[in-house]
Protein backbone atom coordinates (compact mmCIF):
# COMPACT_ATOMS: atom_id res chain seq x y z
CA UNK A 1 0.00 0.00 0.00
CA UNK A 2 1.31 3.47 -0.81
CA UNK A 3 2.04 5.65 2.16
CA UNK A 4 -0.57 8.35 2.55
CA UNK A 5 0.64 11.90 2.25
CA UNK A 6 -0.57 14.59 4.59
CA UNK A 7 -2.20 17.56 2.90
CA UNK A 8 -0.39 20.86 3.32
CA UNK A 9 -1.59 24.39 2.82
CA UNK A 10 -0.06 27.70 3.72
CA UNK A 11 -2.04 29.78 6.19
CA UNK A 12 -1.10 33.36 6.93
CA UNK A 13 -3.08 35.06 9.67
CA UNK A 14 -2.51 38.77 9.85
CA UNK A 15 -4.50 41.82 10.86
CA UNK A 16 -3.65 44.97 12.77
CA UNK A 17 -4.22 45.79 16.44
CA UNK A 18 -4.31 49.13 18.22
CA UNK A 19 -3.62 50.09 21.83
CA UNK A 20 -5.24 52.73 23.99
CA UNK A 21 -2.57 53.28 26.61
CA UNK A 22 -4.67 55.36 29.01
CA UNK A 23 -3.76 58.45 31.01
CA UNK A 24 -0.86 57.06 33.07
CA UNK A 25 1.15 54.93 30.63
CA UNK A 26 0.24 57.57 28.06
CA UNK A 27 1.93 60.25 30.18
CA UNK A 28 5.00 58.02 30.57
CA UNK A 29 5.31 57.44 26.81
CA UNK A 30 4.74 61.12 26.07
CA UNK A 31 7.50 61.87 28.59
CA UNK A 32 9.90 59.58 26.73
CA UNK A 33 9.14 61.41 23.51
CA UNK A 34 9.97 64.67 25.31
CA UNK A 35 13.17 63.19 26.78
CA UNK A 36 11.85 62.89 30.37
CA UNK A 37 11.49 59.87 32.64
CA UNK A 38 8.23 59.81 34.61
CA UNK A 39 6.94 57.70 37.46
CA UNK A 40 3.80 57.76 39.54
CA UNK A 41 3.20 57.82 43.27
CA UNK A 42 1.64 54.65 44.67
CA UNK A 43 -0.94 54.54 47.44
CA UNK A 44 1.80 53.98 50.05
CA UNK A 45 3.87 56.93 48.80
CA UNK A 46 6.42 54.89 46.85
CA UNK A 47 7.27 55.91 43.27
CA UNK A 48 6.53 53.31 40.59
CA UNK A 49 8.51 53.34 37.30
CA UNK A 50 7.30 52.55 34.67
CA UNK A 51 4.08 54.00 36.07
CA UNK A 52 0.85 52.03 36.43
CA UNK A 53 -2.74 53.22 36.82
CA UNK A 54 -3.00 51.25 40.04
CA UNK A 55 -0.77 50.35 42.94
CA UNK A 56 0.09 46.72 42.18
CA UNK A 57 0.16 45.86 45.89
CA UNK A 58 -3.17 47.36 46.93
CA UNK A 59 -5.18 47.81 43.72
CA UNK A 60 -5.77 51.46 44.67
CA UNK A 61 -5.48 54.27 42.16
CA UNK A 62 -2.02 55.79 41.87
CA UNK A 63 -1.51 59.50 42.41
CA UNK A 64 0.70 62.29 41.06
CA UNK A 65 3.15 61.86 38.20
CA UNK A 66 6.74 62.59 39.28
CA UNK A 67 9.92 63.02 37.25
CA UNK A 68 12.71 60.52 38.00
CA UNK A 69 16.27 59.87 36.80
CA UNK A 70 18.05 60.56 34.53
CA UNK A 71 20.57 58.54 36.57
CA UNK A 72 20.01 55.35 38.50
CA UNK A 73 21.52 52.23 40.03
CA UNK A 74 21.88 48.81 38.37
CA UNK A 75 20.12 46.29 40.60
CA UNK A 76 20.70 43.21 38.47
CA UNK A 77 21.89 42.43 34.95
CA UNK A 78 22.56 39.74 32.34
CA UNK A 79 25.11 40.12 29.55
CA UNK A 80 24.03 39.50 25.94
CA UNK A 81 27.21 38.60 24.03
CA UNK A 82 25.47 37.90 20.69
CA UNK A 83 22.54 40.27 20.15
CA UNK A 84 19.65 39.10 17.99
CA UNK A 85 18.17 41.27 15.21
CA UNK A 86 15.29 42.41 17.42
CA UNK A 87 17.50 43.43 20.34
CA UNK A 88 17.90 47.15 21.04
CA UNK A 89 21.62 47.10 20.22
CA UNK A 90 23.65 45.45 17.49
CA UNK A 91 26.69 45.15 19.73
CA UNK A 92 26.97 43.23 23.00
CA UNK A 93 24.97 44.83 25.84
CA UNK A 94 23.37 44.00 29.20
CA UNK A 95 19.71 43.63 30.05
CA UNK A 96 19.48 45.33 33.41
CA UNK A 97 17.03 46.27 36.12
CA UNK A 98 17.69 49.92 36.82
CA UNK A 99 16.30 51.78 39.83
CA UNK A 100 16.14 55.38 38.69
CA UNK A 101 16.89 58.19 41.15
CA UNK A 102 13.63 59.01 42.92
CA UNK A 103 12.03 55.66 42.08
CA UNK A 104 11.24 52.71 44.35
CA UNK A 105 10.91 50.11 41.59
CA UNK A 106 13.31 49.02 38.84
CA UNK A 107 12.92 49.53 35.11
CA UNK A 108 14.13 46.91 32.62
CA UNK A 109 16.29 48.28 29.83
CA UNK A 110 19.59 47.87 28.00
CA UNK A 111 22.95 49.02 29.36
CA UNK A 112 25.72 49.78 26.89
CA UNK A 113 28.82 49.40 29.06
CA UNK A 114 31.30 48.16 26.47
CA UNK A 115 31.81 44.79 28.12
CA UNK A 116 30.69 42.59 31.00
CA UNK A 117 33.88 43.49 32.87
CA UNK A 118 32.76 47.12 32.85
CA UNK A 119 29.45 46.56 34.62
CA UNK A 120 28.65 45.55 38.19
CA UNK A 121 25.53 45.43 40.31
CA UNK A 122 25.36 48.71 42.20
CA UNK A 123 26.95 50.72 39.37
CA UNK A 124 25.46 54.08 38.52
CA UNK A 125 24.13 54.55 34.98
CA UNK A 126 22.38 57.35 33.14
CA UNK A 127 19.88 57.46 30.30
CA UNK A 128 20.88 57.95 26.65
CA UNK A 129 17.88 59.03 24.59
CA UNK A 130 17.66 58.86 20.83
CA UNK A 131 17.79 62.26 19.10
CA UNK A 132 14.57 64.24 19.65
CA UNK A 133 13.57 64.05 15.99
CA UNK A 134 13.58 60.23 16.13
CA UNK A 135 11.54 59.84 19.33
CA UNK A 136 7.95 58.68 18.91
CA UNK A 137 6.73 57.93 22.46
CA UNK A 138 8.08 54.38 22.81
CA UNK A 139 10.40 52.44 25.14
CA UNK A 140 12.83 52.42 22.21
CA UNK A 141 13.11 56.21 22.57
CA UNK A 142 15.65 55.24 25.24
CA UNK A 143 18.58 53.97 23.20
CA UNK A 144 20.27 52.51 26.26
CA UNK A 145 21.59 53.39 29.69
CA UNK A 146 25.31 54.06 29.92
CA UNK A 147 27.72 54.10 32.86
CA UNK A 148 27.69 57.46 34.59
CA UNK A 149 30.78 59.44 33.61
CA UNK A 150 30.82 57.81 30.18
CA UNK A 151 33.05 54.79 30.93
CA UNK A 152 31.87 52.99 27.78
CA UNK B 1 -27.20 25.02 45.35
CA UNK B 2 -25.56 24.33 48.66
CA UNK B 3 -25.01 27.91 49.87
CA UNK B 4 -27.21 30.83 48.88
CA UNK B 5 -25.53 33.41 46.67
CA UNK B 6 -26.54 36.98 45.87
CA UNK B 7 -25.45 39.91 43.75
CA UNK B 8 -24.58 42.77 46.11
CA UNK B 9 -22.77 45.15 43.77
CA UNK B 10 -22.92 46.04 40.10
CA UNK B 11 -20.84 48.29 37.88
CA UNK B 12 -20.47 49.03 34.21
CA UNK B 13 -18.63 51.46 32.00
CA UNK B 14 -20.14 53.88 29.57
CA UNK B 15 -19.99 51.74 26.44
CA UNK B 16 -18.67 53.48 23.35
CA UNK B 17 -17.17 52.75 19.95
CA UNK B 18 -13.78 53.85 21.22
CA UNK B 19 -12.83 54.40 24.84
CA UNK B 20 -9.45 55.88 23.98
CA UNK B 21 -9.41 57.65 27.35
CA UNK B 22 -8.62 54.37 29.15
CA UNK B 23 -6.34 51.38 28.79
CA UNK B 24 -7.78 47.86 29.10
CA UNK B 25 -6.76 47.90 32.77
CA UNK B 26 -8.45 51.28 33.21
CA UNK B 27 -11.59 49.98 31.51
CA UNK B 28 -12.00 46.93 33.76
CA UNK B 29 -11.18 49.00 36.84
CA UNK B 30 -13.89 51.50 35.98
CA UNK B 31 -16.55 48.76 36.19
CA UNK B 32 -14.94 46.94 39.12
CA UNK B 33 -14.60 50.05 41.30
CA UNK B 34 -18.24 50.93 40.64
CA UNK B 35 -19.33 47.42 41.70
CA UNK B 36 -17.22 47.62 44.86
CA UNK B 37 -18.66 51.04 45.71
CA UNK B 38 -22.20 49.72 45.14
CA UNK B 39 -21.46 46.92 47.60
CA UNK B 40 -19.77 49.31 50.08
CA UNK B 41 -16.58 47.25 49.85
CA UNK B 42 -12.93 47.74 48.91
CA UNK B 43 -10.42 45.51 47.10
CA UNK B 44 -9.27 43.97 50.37
CA UNK B 45 -12.78 42.62 51.12
CA UNK B 46 -12.69 40.39 48.04
CA UNK B 47 -11.66 36.71 48.32
CA UNK B 48 -11.23 35.85 44.63
CA UNK B 49 -11.60 37.36 41.16
CA UNK B 50 -13.16 35.68 38.12
CA UNK B 51 -12.63 37.39 34.78
CA UNK B 52 -13.94 36.69 31.30
CA UNK B 53 -13.58 38.00 27.80
CA UNK B 54 -14.03 36.77 24.25
CA UNK B 55 -11.09 35.20 22.34
CA UNK B 56 -7.61 36.58 23.14
CA UNK B 57 -7.12 37.02 19.40
CA UNK B 58 -9.58 39.93 19.43
CA UNK B 59 -7.15 42.33 21.12
CA UNK B 60 -4.04 40.23 20.54
CA UNK B 61 -3.48 40.10 24.29
CA UNK B 62 -2.67 36.52 25.30
CA UNK B 63 -3.97 35.46 28.73
CA UNK B 64 -4.77 39.04 29.75
CA UNK B 65 -5.93 37.83 33.17
CA UNK B 66 -2.26 37.51 34.15
CA UNK B 67 -1.40 41.17 33.69
CA UNK B 68 -4.81 42.34 34.92
CA UNK B 69 -4.45 40.61 38.31
CA UNK B 70 -2.83 43.62 40.02
CA UNK B 71 -5.27 45.97 38.27
CA UNK B 72 -8.13 44.08 39.97
CA UNK B 73 -6.63 43.84 43.44
CA UNK B 74 -6.06 40.11 42.90
CA UNK B 75 -2.41 39.86 43.93
CA UNK B 76 -2.13 36.91 46.30
CA UNK B 77 -5.72 35.84 45.66
CA UNK B 78 -7.25 33.14 43.47
CA UNK B 79 -7.98 34.47 39.99
CA UNK B 80 -9.76 32.54 37.25
CA UNK B 81 -10.30 33.19 33.57
CA UNK B 82 -13.42 31.92 31.79
CA UNK B 83 -13.79 31.63 28.04
CA UNK B 84 -17.01 30.63 26.26
CA UNK B 85 -17.04 33.03 23.28
CA UNK B 86 -19.91 35.58 23.31
CA UNK B 87 -21.64 33.92 26.25
CA UNK B 88 -18.53 34.36 28.37
CA UNK B 89 -19.84 37.25 30.45
CA UNK B 90 -22.66 35.01 31.65
CA UNK B 91 -20.48 31.95 32.21
CA UNK B 92 -17.97 34.11 34.10
CA UNK B 93 -20.67 35.25 36.52
CA UNK B 94 -21.75 31.63 36.98
CA UNK B 95 -18.21 30.43 37.75
CA UNK B 96 -17.95 33.24 40.30
CA UNK B 97 -21.31 32.23 41.80
CA UNK B 98 -20.16 28.61 42.02
CA UNK B 99 -17.27 29.73 44.23
CA UNK B 100 -19.88 31.11 46.66
CA UNK B 101 -22.50 28.37 46.38
CA UNK B 102 -19.82 25.72 46.95
CA UNK B 103 -18.93 27.44 50.21
CA UNK B 104 -15.33 28.13 49.14
CA UNK B 105 -15.51 31.94 49.25
CA UNK B 106 -17.65 34.66 50.83
CA UNK B 107 -17.18 37.52 48.37
CA UNK B 108 -16.12 37.19 44.76
CA UNK B 109 -15.53 39.98 42.25
CA UNK B 110 -16.40 39.05 38.69
CA UNK B 111 -15.46 41.17 35.69
CA UNK B 112 -15.86 40.90 31.93
CA UNK B 113 -14.75 43.21 29.14
CA UNK B 114 -13.95 43.79 25.53
CA UNK B 115 -12.03 46.62 23.96
CA UNK B 116 -13.13 46.25 20.39
CA UNK B 117 -11.34 49.44 19.33
CA UNK B 118 -8.03 47.73 20.16
CA UNK B 119 -9.04 44.85 17.96
CA UNK B 120 -10.71 43.80 14.79
CA UNK B 121 -13.30 41.31 15.97
CA UNK B 122 -15.12 41.06 12.69
CA UNK B 123 -12.01 39.81 10.88
CA UNK B 124 -10.90 37.77 13.88
CA UNK B 125 -14.22 35.94 13.44
CA UNK B 126 -13.66 35.53 9.72
CA UNK B 127 -10.28 33.80 9.59
CA UNK B 128 -10.12 31.58 6.52
CA UNK B 129 -8.98 28.07 7.40
CA UNK B 130 -7.22 25.76 4.95
CA UNK B 131 -9.52 23.09 3.46
CA UNK B 132 -12.61 24.66 5.05
CA UNK B 133 -15.47 26.68 3.67
CA UNK B 134 -15.15 30.40 4.46
CA UNK B 135 -17.43 31.59 7.27
CA UNK B 136 -18.03 34.89 5.47
CA UNK B 137 -17.67 38.26 7.10
CA UNK B 138 -18.25 38.41 10.83
CA UNK B 139 -20.93 36.91 13.06
CA UNK B 140 -23.77 38.35 10.97
CA UNK B 141 -22.63 36.33 7.97
CA UNK B 142 -22.87 33.20 10.05
CA UNK B 143 -26.27 33.91 11.61
CA UNK B 144 -28.13 35.36 8.62
CA UNK B 145 -28.90 31.96 7.01
CA UNK B 146 -30.25 30.70 10.34
CA UNK B 147 -32.51 33.73 10.52
CA UNK B 148 -33.77 33.00 7.02
CA UNK B 149 -34.43 29.43 8.12
CA UNK B 150 -36.43 30.74 11.10
CA UNK B 151 -38.47 33.05 8.87
CA UNK B 152 -39.26 30.20 6.51
CA UNK B 153 -40.24 27.82 9.32
CA UNK B 154 -42.39 30.27 11.23
CA UNK B 155 -43.79 32.33 8.38
CA UNK B 156 -42.70 35.48 10.21
CA UNK B 157 -43.10 38.68 8.18
CA UNK B 158 -39.98 40.69 7.29
CA UNK B 159 -40.83 43.65 9.52
CA UNK B 160 -40.49 41.70 12.80
CA UNK B 161 -36.71 42.18 12.82
CA UNK B 162 -37.14 45.90 12.34
CA UNK B 163 -39.61 46.04 15.26
CA UNK B 164 -37.00 44.52 17.59
CA UNK B 165 -34.34 46.92 16.33
CA UNK B 166 -36.58 49.91 17.05
CA UNK B 167 -37.80 48.63 20.43
CA UNK B 168 -34.32 47.91 21.83
CA UNK B 169 -32.87 51.22 20.60
CA UNK B 170 -35.81 53.10 22.15
CA UNK B 171 -35.17 51.25 25.40
CA UNK B 172 -31.52 52.30 25.21
CA UNK B 173 -32.66 55.94 25.43
CA UNK B 174 -33.51 55.11 29.08
CA UNK B 175 -30.03 53.72 29.77
CA UNK B 176 -27.22 56.27 30.22
CA UNK B 177 -24.54 53.55 29.83
CA UNK B 178 -25.78 52.32 26.43
CA UNK B 179 -23.51 52.81 23.43
CA UNK B 180 -26.21 53.73 20.91
CA UNK B 181 -28.64 56.54 21.64
CA UNK B 182 -30.59 57.03 18.42
CA UNK B 183 -33.36 59.36 19.51
CA UNK B 184 -35.33 59.39 16.27
CA UNK B 185 -35.12 55.70 15.39
CA UNK B 186 -38.18 54.27 13.65
CA UNK B 187 -39.16 51.46 11.29
CA UNK B 188 -38.41 53.59 8.25
CA UNK B 189 -34.87 54.43 9.41
CA UNK B 190 -34.13 50.73 9.97
CA UNK B 191 -35.64 49.76 6.63
CA UNK B 192 -33.59 52.38 4.81
CA UNK B 193 -30.31 51.36 6.45
CA UNK B 194 -27.80 49.38 4.40
CA UNK B 195 -28.34 45.65 3.87
CA UNK B 196 -25.38 43.87 5.49
CA UNK B 197 -26.24 40.18 5.56
CA UNK B 198 -29.64 39.44 4.04
CA UNK B 199 -32.10 39.80 5.77
CA UNK B 200 -30.13 41.82 8.35
CA UNK B 201 -29.79 45.51 7.78
CA UNK B 202 -27.20 47.76 9.43
CA UNK B 203 -29.60 48.94 12.16
CA UNK B 204 -30.65 45.34 12.90
CA UNK B 205 -27.09 44.51 14.00
CA UNK B 206 -25.25 45.25 17.25
CA UNK B 207 -22.55 47.92 17.37
CA UNK B 208 -18.85 47.29 18.13
CA UNK B 209 -18.26 48.61 21.63
CA UNK B 210 -15.57 49.12 24.22
CA UNK B 211 -16.88 48.33 27.66
CA UNK B 212 -16.72 46.35 30.87
CA UNK B 213 -19.13 44.97 33.44
CA UNK B 214 -18.51 43.85 37.02
CA UNK B 215 -20.44 42.35 39.90
CA UNK B 216 -19.70 41.53 43.51
CA UNK B 217 -21.26 38.23 44.57
CA UNK B 218 -21.71 37.33 48.18
CA UNK B 219 -22.69 34.50 50.46
CA UNK B 220 -25.67 34.96 52.75
CA UNK B 221 -23.52 35.80 55.79
CA UNK B 222 -21.47 38.49 54.01
CA UNK B 223 -24.15 40.77 52.54
CA UNK B 224 -23.46 44.49 52.23
CA UNK B 225 -24.38 47.45 50.08
CA UNK B 226 -27.14 50.00 49.79
CA UNK B 227 -29.54 48.04 47.64
CA UNK B 228 -31.21 44.77 48.59
CA UNK B 229 -29.42 41.66 47.27
CA UNK B 230 -30.43 39.93 44.04
CA UNK B 231 -30.66 36.28 45.06
CA UNK B 232 -29.66 33.65 42.55
CA UNK B 233 -32.55 31.19 42.14
CA UNK B 234 -31.00 29.09 39.41
CA UNK B 235 -27.96 28.96 37.14
CA UNK B 236 -27.02 26.72 34.25
CA UNK B 237 -24.65 26.37 31.31
CA UNK B 238 -24.87 24.12 28.27
CA UNK B 239 -22.90 23.78 25.05
CA UNK B 240 -22.94 21.80 21.84
CA UNK B 241 -20.64 21.57 18.79
CA UNK B 242 -20.93 24.21 16.07
CA UNK B 243 -21.76 21.65 13.42
CA UNK B 244 -23.09 18.13 13.52
CA UNK B 245 -25.55 16.19 11.44
CA UNK B 246 -29.11 16.97 12.41
CA UNK B 247 -28.21 20.01 14.49
CA UNK B 248 -31.04 22.50 14.85
CA UNK B 249 -29.23 25.80 14.32
CA UNK B 250 -32.42 27.83 14.73
CA UNK B 251 -33.53 26.29 18.01
CA UNK B 252 -30.40 24.71 19.52
CA UNK B 253 -30.87 21.90 21.97
CA UNK B 254 -28.20 23.31 24.29
CA UNK B 255 -30.35 26.41 24.79
CA UNK B 256 -33.50 24.39 25.46
CA UNK B 257 -31.69 22.12 27.91
CA UNK B 258 -30.09 25.09 29.65
CA UNK B 259 -33.41 26.87 30.19
CA UNK B 260 -35.10 23.66 31.35
CA UNK B 261 -32.36 23.27 33.97
CA UNK B 262 -32.45 26.85 35.20
CA UNK B 263 -36.27 26.89 35.33
CA UNK B 264 -36.32 23.63 37.31
CA UNK B 265 -33.94 25.12 39.87
CA UNK B 266 -35.96 28.33 40.12
CA UNK B 267 -39.34 26.61 40.21
CA UNK B 268 -40.47 28.18 36.94
CA UNK B 269 -43.05 26.19 34.98
CA UNK B 270 -44.56 29.05 32.97
CA UNK B 271 -41.79 31.50 32.02
CA UNK B 272 -44.09 34.04 30.42
CA UNK B 273 -46.18 34.42 33.59
CA UNK B 274 -43.54 33.86 36.24
CA UNK B 275 -40.67 35.94 34.85
CA UNK B 276 -41.20 39.69 35.26
CA UNK B 277 -38.36 40.93 33.06
CA UNK B 278 -35.62 39.35 30.95
CA UNK B 279 -32.31 40.39 29.44
CA UNK B 280 -31.54 38.08 26.56
CA UNK B 281 -28.56 38.12 24.20
CA UNK B 282 -30.02 39.58 20.98
CA UNK B 283 -27.10 40.84 18.86
CA UNK B 284 -29.16 40.64 15.67
CA UNK B 285 -32.80 41.66 15.74
CA UNK B 286 -34.28 38.29 14.77
CA UNK B 287 -32.77 36.56 17.76
CA UNK B 288 -35.55 37.96 19.94
CA UNK B 289 -38.33 35.87 18.38
CA UNK B 290 -35.95 32.93 18.00
CA UNK B 291 -34.96 32.98 21.68
CA UNK B 292 -38.56 33.58 22.81
CA UNK B 293 -39.22 30.10 21.43
CA UNK B 294 -35.94 28.53 22.55
CA UNK B 295 -36.53 29.84 26.10
CA UNK B 296 -40.08 28.52 26.21
CA UNK B 297 -41.89 31.86 26.45
CA UNK B 298 -44.26 30.58 23.74
CA UNK B 299 -44.87 27.65 21.44
CA UNK B 300 -42.60 26.96 18.49
CA UNK B 301 -43.35 29.31 15.63
CA UNK B 302 -45.06 31.89 17.86
CA UNK B 303 -42.06 33.96 18.93
CA UNK B 304 -42.56 36.60 16.26
CA UNK B 305 -46.21 36.95 17.26
CA UNK B 306 -45.18 37.88 20.82
CA UNK B 307 -42.78 40.49 19.45
CA UNK B 308 -45.43 41.81 17.07
CA UNK B 309 -48.02 42.04 19.86
CA UNK B 310 -45.74 44.28 21.92
CA UNK B 311 -45.46 41.71 24.73
CA UNK B 312 -41.69 42.21 24.90
CA UNK B 313 -41.86 46.02 24.78
CA UNK B 314 -41.11 48.18 27.83
CA UNK B 315 -44.83 48.30 28.69
CA UNK B 316 -45.53 44.72 27.61
CA UNK B 317 -46.21 41.81 29.96
CA UNK B 318 -42.71 40.30 29.46
CA UNK B 319 -40.34 43.22 28.82
CA UNK B 320 -37.15 41.99 27.13
CA UNK B 321 -33.94 44.04 27.11
CA UNK B 322 -35.21 47.21 28.75
CA UNK B 323 -31.54 48.30 28.93
CA UNK B 324 -31.37 48.39 25.15
CA UNK B 325 -29.65 45.02 25.09
CA UNK B 326 -26.80 43.84 22.90
CA UNK B 327 -28.35 45.69 19.95
CA UNK B 328 -27.46 48.93 21.76
CA UNK B 329 -24.10 48.00 23.38
CA UNK B 330 -21.82 45.14 22.44
CA UNK B 331 -18.52 44.98 24.31
CA UNK B 332 -18.52 41.27 23.36
CA UNK B 333 -16.89 39.72 26.42
CA UNK B 334 -18.97 41.91 28.72
CA UNK B 335 -22.25 41.63 26.80
CA UNK B 336 -23.31 38.40 28.51
CA UNK B 337 -22.45 39.74 31.94
CA UNK B 338 -24.45 42.88 31.20
CA UNK B 339 -27.52 40.67 30.68
CA UNK B 340 -26.94 39.01 34.06
CA UNK B 341 -26.12 42.35 35.72
CA UNK B 342 -29.12 44.16 34.29
CA UNK B 343 -31.59 41.61 35.66
CA UNK B 344 -29.88 41.84 39.05
CA UNK B 345 -30.41 45.61 38.87
CA UNK B 346 -34.09 45.02 38.07
CA UNK B 347 -34.83 42.86 41.10
CA UNK B 348 -32.73 45.19 43.30
CA UNK B 349 -34.80 48.15 42.04
CA UNK B 350 -31.77 50.12 40.88
CA UNK B 351 -32.33 50.22 37.10
CA UNK B 352 -33.37 53.87 37.04
CA UNK B 353 -35.33 54.93 33.98
CA UNK B 354 -35.39 51.42 32.54
CA UNK B 355 -36.62 49.87 35.79
CA UNK B 356 -39.71 47.67 35.48
CA UNK B 357 -41.86 48.47 38.50
CA UNK B 358 -42.26 45.57 40.91
CA UNK B 359 -39.79 43.26 39.14
CA UNK B 360 -39.20 40.32 41.49
CA UNK B 361 -38.06 37.46 39.24
CA UNK B 362 -35.81 38.00 36.23
CA UNK B 363 -34.00 35.91 33.63
CA UNK B 364 -30.55 36.70 32.24
CA UNK B 365 -29.39 34.74 29.19
CA UNK B 366 -26.22 34.81 27.11
CA UNK B 367 -25.23 32.81 24.06
CA UNK B 368 -22.03 32.57 22.12
CA UNK B 369 -20.10 30.96 19.30
CA UNK B 370 -22.35 29.60 16.59
CA UNK B 371 -25.37 29.54 18.96
CA UNK B 372 -23.58 26.76 20.80
CA UNK B 373 -22.67 28.11 24.26
CA UNK B 374 -25.49 29.06 26.62
CA UNK B 375 -25.45 30.47 30.11
CA UNK B 376 -28.44 31.60 32.15
CA UNK B 377 -29.44 32.65 35.59
CA UNK B 378 -32.69 33.49 37.29
CA UNK B 379 -32.44 36.08 40.05
CA UNK B 380 -35.11 37.21 42.47
CA UNK B 381 -35.74 39.73 45.19
CA UNK B 382 -36.89 36.95 47.53
CA UNK B 383 -34.46 34.62 49.21
CA UNK B 384 -34.69 31.20 47.48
Amino acid sequence: MPESEALHASHRLEYPYARSVGPVIGAFLTGLRDGRLLGVRGSGGSVIVPPTEYDPDTGDDTGEVVEVGPGGVVESWAWVPDPLPKHPSDRPFAWALIRLDGADTALLHAVDSGGPDRLATGDRVTVRFRPAAERIGSMADIEAFVPEGGAA
Amino acid sequence: MAERCAVIGVGQTHHKAKRDDVSIAGLVREAAKMALADADLTWTDIDAVVIGKAPDMFEGNMMPELYLAPALGAVGKPMFRVHTAGSVGGSTALVAAHLISSGIHKRVLTVAYEKQSDSDAMWALSVPQPFAAPLLAGAGGYFAPHIRAYMRRSGAPEYIGRMVAVKDRRNAMRNPYAHLHIADIDMKMVEESMMLWDPLRYLEACPSSDGAAAMVLSSEDALSGQYPPAWIHGMAMRSEPTMFAGRDQVNPRAGRDCSADVYAQAGITDPRRQIDVAEVYVPFSWYEPMWLENLGFCDLGDGWKLTESGATAFDGDIPWNTSGGVLSSNPIGASGMLRFLEVAMQVRGQAGEHQIGGARVALGQAYGGGSQFFSMWVVGSDKP
